[in-house]
């Protein structure tokens, strides 16, 4: 899969999570967007998740450090890279 | 995802503000199972908020949640389910992560002000293993188990003492890994064992006030294994893996919301393709499907015996069924594999009106509320029109697999036992007995005949603490005839036993059909001169049988009793209660006020009243001793 394939499929999660429209780019990060606190974060990675059928490995997440660096997790993780 | 079509036309209708949009939630967060899922529920149902699409339901509970792992994204799902599935708007306090101990125990902490009517207390599993010599004994390992449990129970205990809530405690999952091996089960040093042994202490010593979030069972349902998500837990204190957080949200909002809620009480079924194989009209007797002659006449014999179980615990079973009703009755009269038969169905609808019709006529003839039926059909057609023209009754598609059919009624939840009560067993035969009664109402025009015909016999009785199981169980299911709704629990009830500002009492009643067990509940509130009604509730199948009458005549003479000169009615209306609107200015009560709310205030003037005679053969057994009311 490719980062623009991955950014189309989180636009749908970010859909699914936020109240507001909030458009994925790989230049997003969480100061970007006024929902996206802690309390916001711990759902959106476990939605992330199961729309992959991914499982990421303990703190790596926390290491990304915006949308694009979190699609290029994803491609790491998913069966075929 | 379980249903990305439902999501697509759920969300279609919120952009279209469609008047489908309400129920469209509904049925898709009661599909719902996995945590993608439910997020997304949760966010549309916030953007209807924020549209005014949705109204917050007007059933309010202030709910603190504490315990030993993050309780959000918990807390928020809780929130979700109480008020989509339990129609109950939740205001919540949050306790701090894993600090519930100190928030449970000080008696200022902010959990305390915040006069939770409902903790929910999720103690920390991590805690909950244990922690003695490998070489103990078993007594010695019993020991440690039974005091991890006494600690959750005196959490509790302290927090009910404290805010008089009623608390919902999770119990203790169990670990879903190899080790320590096949000891896992044979000694308690196991975390295995010992959690098992933990909750089944907690479950055997649970006080009245306290119910169970049984995590270990949802958990064991899910599969331990993919309950287990350590990372979440190491990055943000989750106590459950995604799906499992779904789970266990959903059980604590249906406990709940059951706090505040009433149980289902009848099952209408279907006949053809539900009961039996095939279509007695078309195939007769001998074609039907049922019995152990093939593998799918089984599976209907199968089904009957659940039912028969359910109608054993107290369910009413009534059948609303498109035949002619003589051929629609020979099953039950004559086939010999058949189970249910017509001493087991209180109300029997065959013919060929609509169902939705003969499903009001149904309630009509019970004297139940539509909102305490379920209607079970194989027919989608005949769920649809049900749906659309009675859509208070709950319905359930039974499928086209008889094999499943009480699987999918096991798993609805509605008709779960709460306290079994000897009156539950007993109602079966009591609204069959109802029904004989109409049919002699209808023959006798004179009423006064009529009830002279009944040979009717009352007792009036304090409460007491043998019944206050059933008192409970009628202060949370009665809404008809209730002029409060003021509900109280179990440990409510033991609590004002002996309260002398409360004189209370209960009436039963039988008659030469049957007993009807205890069918009246009066709470008074001695408040000086005043006698102020501050429960009163009755059950419906007594209704016009001069009950009310002699309730009032004791309402008096307690009063009286009590050194009261007035006695002080309210009417608070409910949705159900219309039917006691009238009931104090009926009796003889003047019309004081009208307060908040709607609420009406009336007064009876003991010195004006004289006793009510009735066709009751009346017997007292209380107040025999003289002094005290008590």
């Amino acid at each position: 899969m490719q980062q623009q394939e991955v950014l189309a499929k989180l636009q749908e999660v970010f859909d699914g999570v936020f109240l507001q429209k909030v458009v994925v780019s790989p230049e997003l990060s969480a100061d970007d967007v006024e929902e996206w606190d802690s309390l916001a974060h711990v759902p959106l990675i476990l939605t992330v998740e199961q729309t992959f059928g991914i499982r990421f490995r303990v703190g790596e997440v926390e290491a990304t450090k915006n949308v694009g660096d979190l699609a290029d997790l994803i491609i790491k993780r998913l069966p075929n890279g | 995802m379980g249903d990305p079509l439902q999501m697509e036309s759920l969300k279609k209708y919120l952009d279209l503000a469609s008047p489908e949009f309400e129920g469209g939630l509904t049925a898709a967060t009661r599909g719902a199972r996995d945590f993608t899922q439910v997020i997304q529920l949760c966010t549309i149902r916030k953007r209807a908020l924020q549209k005014g699409l949705l109204a917050v339901p007007s059933n309010m509970r202030r709910v603190a949640m504490v315990g030993g792992a993050n309780l959000r994204p918990l807390v928020n799902f809780i929130e979700h389910f109480s008020a989509v599935l339990g129609e109950v708007c939740c205001e919540f306090w949050i306790g701090e992560y894993d600090n519930y101990n100190s928030e449970i125990l000080d008696a200022e902490s902010s959990l305390y002000k915040f006069k939770p009517d409902t903790v929910l207390l999720l103690p920390s599993e991590r805690r909950c293993s244990y922690n003695g010599p490998l070489d103990s004994s078993r007594v010695e390992q019993e020991d440690i188990g039974r005091r991890a449990a006494s600690e959750v129970l005196n959490l509790c205990s302290t927090i009910h003492a404290r805010s008089e809530a009623e608390v919902i405690v999770g119990n203790f999952r169990l670990s879903p890994y190899f080790d320590p091996g096949p000891m896992r089960n044979t000694s308690l040093i196991s975390e295995y064992a010992f959690r098992k042994f933990v909750n089944m202490e907690i479950g055997a010593r649970l006080p009245a006030y306290a119910h169970l979030c049984d995590i270990e069972f949802l958990s064991n349902r899910r599969g331990n294994l993919s309950g287990v998500d350590d990372r979440t837990w190491f990055e943000s204190k989750q106590p459950f893996a995604a799906d499992l957080l779904v789970d266990v949200a959903r059980e604590y909002a249906f406990m709940l919301t059951h706090l505040a809620c009433a149980a289902k009480k009848v099952l209408i079924l279907d006949l053809d393709n539900t009961l039996w194989g095939g279509v007695i009209g078309d195939d007769g007797l001998e074609g039907i499907e049922l019995g152990t002659t093939s593998p799918r006449g089984e599976a209907f014999r199968d089904f009957q015996l659940y039912l028969l179980e359910l109608s054993k615990r107290g369910v009413l079973l009534a059948v609303c069924s498109k035949n002619d009703y003589d051929k629609a009755v020979e099953p039950f009269e004559k086939h010999p594999e058949m189970v249910l038969r017509l001493k087991d169905i209180v109300c029997f609808k065959a013919n060929w009106e609509p169902k939705s019709d003969n499903i009001r006529r149904i309630a009509r003839e019970l004297n139940l509320g539509l909102d305490s039926m379920v209607f079970l059909d194989d027919n989608r057609a005949e769920i649809e029109i049900v749906n659309q023209f009675v859509p208070e009754v709950t319905t359930i598609w039974a499928g086209d697999d008889p094999s499943e059919f009480a699987a999918k009624l096991k798993d609805s939840r509605f008709f779960e036992l709460r306290n079994v009560t000897g009156e539950d067993v007993l109602r079966v035969q009591q609204y069959k007995q109802e029904s004989e009664r109409q049919q002699l109402l209808e023959i006798s025009t004179d009423m006064d005949a009529y009830l002279d015909s009944l040979e009717m016999v009352g007792i009036i009785k304090p409460f007491d603490r043998l019944d206050a199981p059933r008192i409970a169980q009628l202060i949370a299911k009665s809404n008809q005839f209730n002029l409060t709704t003021r509900r109280r629990t179990e440990a409510e009830v033991l609590g004002i036993l002996d309260d002398e500002h409360f004189p209370a009492f209960t009436m039963r009643l039988s008659d030469r059909f049957g007993d009807h067990g205890l069918i009246a509940v009066v709470v008074g509130n001695v408040r000086g001169k005043e006698f102020v009604i501050d429960t009163w509730l009755m059950s419906c199948r007594v209704l016009k049988r001069q009950v009310e009458e002699e309730v009032l005549n004791e309402i008096a003479r307690l009063a009286q009793h009590s050194g009261c000169t007035r006695v002080i009615g309210q009417y608070i209306p409910s949705a159900k209660n219309g039917m006691v609107r009238e009931l104090y200015p009926k009796m003889g009560f003047v019309h004081v006020k009208e307060e908040e709310d709607a609420i009406q205030i009336y007064a009876l003037d003991i010195a004006q009243y004289e006793a009510i005679a009735t066709k009751i053969k009346m017997t007292k057994e209380i107040y025999a001793t003289a002094g005290s009311p008590r």
